[in-house]
């Protein structure tokens, strides 16, 4: 082997193997306790508002991103979303093969800057960018004030 | 603080405040699992340890013997080319009268470190060990010594399969 070959596995050769404990907390931060204090105890989702740009913020945050101003004011999502992309997934985040494939989804509210990244809750073969959906949430003693509390979005059912 | 600013803007959290979950939270282990490796000359050097033999790399543009081995000739900046067996007998290059062990606790009798430098390698060339069976008022600079192994069932492919280096008896090579 010549230095300009790279070896690019460690094992073949002597060597230790071990893991790295890089243990971590993050908080929500101020405008995220909000929301997930809502969805764990009330099971509503908020959205924090900047009333001089008349823009609402999803997940809400606590500053403006146009105007710089500290927002103070939340808001009631609407029910219903509109999924804005969808994806389906075959693996998992360590890259194992799923027994059945995950479909995710984008999923953007009328008049709301953002939206909420999550399961969309249909077969596979009917994800699709458009469907009107709303979050089905886990029941009361089941949150724990993180985004798993919704389990995924649900299409809207029609009246039809 | 600073004698302006008694309390900076935010909220305080105190580790307690995370650990007894008063503010909503994320918790994550990655799996950052690594193999470190001691790349190919130096694993090779290891176990030939085990095998209470030293090796070293030639590079044959400068002609000299590297010890320890390495894949590379930083002389020359091009790859060595061969392996070669040299001696476990050398000469001290410097030492150390340590008092301190390695957890740094004092010790009253003190243990011998330093590099010597081995026969059939490039001059200079060497290794930092311990140095034993000689007193603190024996041991100098340029002292032949050679390698006290240990018995070949307790070698691991470590620089601990050497005891130390023991000063080189009458007739002994």
């Amino acid at each position: 082997m010549t230095f300009l070959d790279r070896t690019t596995d460690a094992r073949k050769f002597r060597h230790w193997e071990g893991n790295v404990e890089a243990d971590y907390i993050y908080t929500s931060g101020v405008a995220g306790e909000r929301f997930f204090i809502a969805l764990r105890d009330e099971g509503r989702m908020l959205a924090s508002r900047c009333t001089v740009c008349k823009l609402d913020y999803l997940p809400p945050r606590m500053f403006c991103e146009d105007c710089f101003a500290e927002l103070t004011e939340y808001v009631d999502v609407a029910q219903a979303g509109r999924v804005a992309a969808v994806t389906v997934a075959h693996v998992d985040r360590t890259g194992a093969k799923l027994s059945h494939p995950q479909v995710w989804a984008f999923v953007t509210f009328e008049g709301i800057r953002g939206g909420l990244f999550h399961r969309l809750l249909v077969a596979p073969k009917l994800a699709r960018a458009g469907l009107s959906v709303q979050a089905r949430l886990k029941p009361r003693d089941g949150r724990t004030g993180t985004i798993a509390d919704i389990e995924g979005f649900e299409p809207v059912h029609s009246r039809f | 603080m600073t004698a302006r600013i008694s309390r900076w803007p935010g909220i305080e959290l105190r580790a307690a405040d995370l650990i007894e979950g008063k503010v909503t939270q994320t918790r994550f282990r990655p799996d950052a699992k690594y193999a470190w490796s001691a790349g190919e000359a130096m694993s090779r050097f290891l176990e030939e340890l085990q095998n209470g033999r030293f090796i070293a790399r030639t590079c044959h543009k400068c002609e000299r013997i590297l010890f320890p081995p390495r894949m590379f000739c930083e002389e020359c900046f091009r790859p060595t080319d061969a392996w070669t067996f040299i001696h476990d007998t050398g000469t001290i290059e410097t030492f150390s009268v340590s008092y301190l062990d390695t957890d740094a606790k004092r010790i009253t009798e003190p243990i011998l470190v330093g590099v010597v430098s081995l026969d059939g390698a490039s001059p200079k060339m060497g290794m930092m060990h311990y140095f034993g069976g000689m007193t603190k008022d024996e041991i100098r600079i340029g002292m032949p010594v050679k390698a006290e192994w240990k018995p070949p069932g307790d070698r691991r492919g470590s620089v601990l399969d050497i005891l130390y280096f023991r000063p080189l008896r009458e007739g002994e090579r």
